[in-house]
């Protein structure tokens, strides 16, 4: 039944897409995550007593016991780093000018692990359980985004 | 032998047209409802069943992973399902297997949809169900998938608009009476629905369902986890699903079988042998007002042709002899895709309880059906729910006044356009992926034949059947087709629709008139547009004949046609 295509110009491809963009909204603990970031400069995470566990970033509910939370722990600035890589490749699999280094950190109050930058790492090889601190960009650069943090820094 | 299982608690937030909270947080809302409605804590639930539709409506690739914490999986067997518009009618389905097979006692059935986050429209999402290369290149809309099985449902059983339009009087009024509802409208009458924006005739704005955020749970149980949680479980006594062929265009428009398929498995399952007697209450699918009643029809609660008949006469409200959708349906209450069929089982619930409230359908209904349709607008998926024991002993006999019309609780954050657009920090993004579609084999050979001027179809020798545009197998029989078949360049209008909207809800310069023609010599019908003709002297059963485009500007596409139009040769 199949026919076996000789000439490879001959293949009969329809591009197309998907016209969607979308618009994230953070919702409602997020609400409070991005403008306590905003405004203070602070990341907020959220404290389930229950459970004995603390989110970031801070959520509406616990997902281990379905209480609702309320984003009312400020955790860091210093954090634990619970793992790190170097990535070398953009998406497309394009070499990156310089690596980059990501870092996955456990801040200071709080159990949940978040991934940022790590901000010029030096000469000295990052070691996974090193003290690191969270970078937040001055006030007058932060619109309401994960990247009014700047990065983790290493040592504090 | 499967196990007894019934409903024992149902929970919903609001449906709004922009939700604040995400999607995480409407399917935690109306999970917690759903569990405090029958006082159970989380860790009492085995499972998780989840649906939601498209993943490109929220945005998230795998929305099954990403909702899960808010359907509360975390640690447990969780399973999402989808069958597009079907979805929150079958996530009741895999609940009820969950549990009659034993594998789990207590479950939570979560349906989530939040379309607000598809930018410009949602419709975008659905231009792929389309087929890529043999519809997509007509410019097709969603619209014209209704509009055409609605002008020959109405065609061929004559029926008249203010009929359909008085199903969404109908629900637009039931819902005025929801608290969670959207488009709740106590004062709307056929004429305000007559008068809306035409769309895509024959389909008018106000036949259509809103593009709404929202969740609805359920939770399920078995015999004996129900008989602890609660003294008034509402049975599942039937489920059915069914599909019909992927191929729209082949579809019988006018009668909807693969819902009649499902439901006479759900009502044999459930022992409904007269189910025009023993059903009390239905909940069909209404993302359009006609499909209420072609629906009702499929559910075989009407002979073909005669649910308009009733919606007119009163028979479908809410004290009429078979109240539909006294919900308020999608029309009415909104429609998030996935948590607008779970609605449909909420509402059943609360019905059969006599907890229904403001929205109480009179009589003390022992019986009741919900239906949902989807995928490529070709299953059937159909729950029947009944109390087995008269009616709700506590309910009745309480001296206390009824308790207010459920939902209790409907969180939920509606946001205005305003807020949406400007909220802190919000995100805009695309996926920016790219396709590539091979044509393949049949199809392939096809869209050879088109530049050549000549339209071709494979013949199944078992079933007798020419299919164009061609298939290499035969979906009835399994298996491979026999022959190329060169058929006619002329056929007949099966439907035809006048449509005056891009697929973003944007007005046309100059009306769209697409058609599903059958060729002569070929079984089943095709999708194609029509020229050379008034919109207003287009008629089903017109004979038309394909106009090409000229022999150095065909390409093989389905665009080699140019257009059909009516006979020249009489």
């Amino acid at each position: 039944m199949l026919e076996k295509i000789a000439r490879p110009e001959e293949i009969r491809r329809w591009d197309g897409d998907m016209p969607v963009r979308h618009r994230y909204t953070p919702g409602v603990a997020g609400d409070a995550f991005f403008t306590a970031l905003k405004d203070r400069g602070v990341l907020l995470g959220s404290r389930c007593e229950h459970c004995s566990y603390t989110f970031v970033p801070a959520r509406l509910f616990c997902e281990r016991c379905f209480a609702e939370l309320a984003a009312d722990t400020e955790v860091g600035p210093g954090g634990e780093l619970v793992s790190f890589t170097i990535v070398f490749v953009g998406i497309e699999g394009e070499p990156l000018e310089s690596p980059r280094t990501i870092g996955a950190v456990r801040l200071d109050g709080a159990d949940a692990v978040v991934i940022h930058r790590v901000l010029e790492p030096g000469e000295e090889p990052l070691e996974i359980g090193e003290r690191v601190e969270v970078v937040v960009r001055p006030d007058t650069q932060r619109t309401g985004s994960v990247l009014d943090i700047e990065g983790f820094r290493v040592g504090g | 032998m499967a196990r007894r299982v019934a409903v024992v608690g149902a929970g919903m937030t609001k449906f709004v047209r922009r939700a604040q909270e995400t999607g995480k947080e409407l399917a935690w809302e109306a999970s917690r409802e759903a569990l405090v409605s029958c006082e159970l804590p989380l860790d009492r639930i085995d499972a998780v069943c989840l649906t939601s539709a498209p993943d490109a409506f929220d945005g998230v690739h795998m929305k099954g992973e990403y909702l899960s914490d808010g359907a509360g999986a975390f640690g447990r067997p969780y399973m999402r399902t989808y069958v597009g518009g079907g979805s929150g009618v079958f996530t009741a389905i895999q609940a009820y297997y969950t549990v009659a097979s034993g594998m789990a006692d207590v479950v939570l059935a979560v349906a989530e949809e939040k379309m607000s986050s598809t930018q410009p429209h949602p419709q975008g999402a659905f231009l792929t169900i389309f087929d890529n290369i043999l519809e997509r290149p007509l410019g097709p809309n969603l619209l014209w998938i209704f509009a055409l099985e609605m002008n020959r449902y109405m065609t061929v059983h004559g029926i008249d608009k203010r009929d359909i339009a008085a199903v969404a009087v109908k629900n637009k009024r039931n819902a005025a009476d929801h608290p969670a509802a959207l488009l709740g409208q106590a004062d709307i009458t056929i004429e305000d629905v007559l008068a809306s924006e035409t769309l895509a005739w024959p389909v008018q704005r106000l036949d259509v369902s809103p593009i709404s955020d929202g969740a609805v749970a359920i939770v399920v149980a078995s015999e004996e986890a129900a008989k602890q949680i609660t003294s008034d479980p509402v049975w599942i006594q039937g489920v059915g699903w069914n599909l019909d062929t992927a191929y729209w265009t082949n579809r019988d428009l006018v009668f909807p079988e693969y819902v009649a398929n499902a439901a006479r498995m759900a009502y044999g399952m459930a022992g409904v042998t007269e189910p025009r007697k023993q059903i009390h209450v239905a909940e069909p699918y209404d993302p359009f007002d006609y499909k209420e009643l072609h629906h009702l029809e499929g559910l075989l609660l009407f002979d073909k042709g005669k649910a308009p008949e009733a919606a007119r006469d009163g028979v479908l409200d809410r004290k009429g002899d078979l109240p539909s959708c006294p919900s308020g349906g999608l029309l009415g209450v909104g429609n998030p895709i996935a948590a607008a069929g779970l609605m449909k089982l909420a509402e059943l619930f609360w019905q059969l309880r006599g907890e229904a409230g403001a929205r109480q359908v009179p009589g003390t209904p022992e019986r009741g059906v919900a239906q949902a349709w989807g995928d490529l607008m070709q299953v059937g998926t159909v729950v029947v729910m009944g109390r087995e024991g008269g009616p709700p002993t506590t309910a009745t006999q309480l001296e206390t006044p009824p308790a207010a019309t459920p939902p209790a609780a409907t969180p939920a954050t509606s946001l205005s356009d305003a807020e949406f657009r400007s909220a802190t920090g919000a995100v805009e993004d695309e996926i920016g992926a790219k396709y590539a579609w091979d044509a393949g084999v049949a199809i392939g050979r096809f869209l050879d034949g088109l530049r050549e001027g000549k339209i071709l179809g494979r013949e199944c020798r078992v079933c007798h059947r020419v299919l164009v545009p061609p298939r290499m197998f035969c979906e009835r029989d399994f298996r491979g087709t026999d022959a190329w078949v060169q058929v006619e360049n002329t056929g007949v209008v099966q439907t035809f629709s006048i449509c005056n909207v891009r697929w973003d809800m944007q007005p046309l310069d100059e009306p769209e008139l697409p058609a599903v023609i059958s060729i002569d010599g070929s079984n089943g019908g095709f999708l194609h547009t029509l020229g050379e003709v008034k919109p207003d002297e287009v008629t089903i059963g017109m004979k038309v004949e394909a106009v090409w485009k000229p022999v150095g500007e065909r390409r093989g596409s389905i665009l080699d046609i140019a257009y059909f139009r009516p006979r020249t040769d009489g």
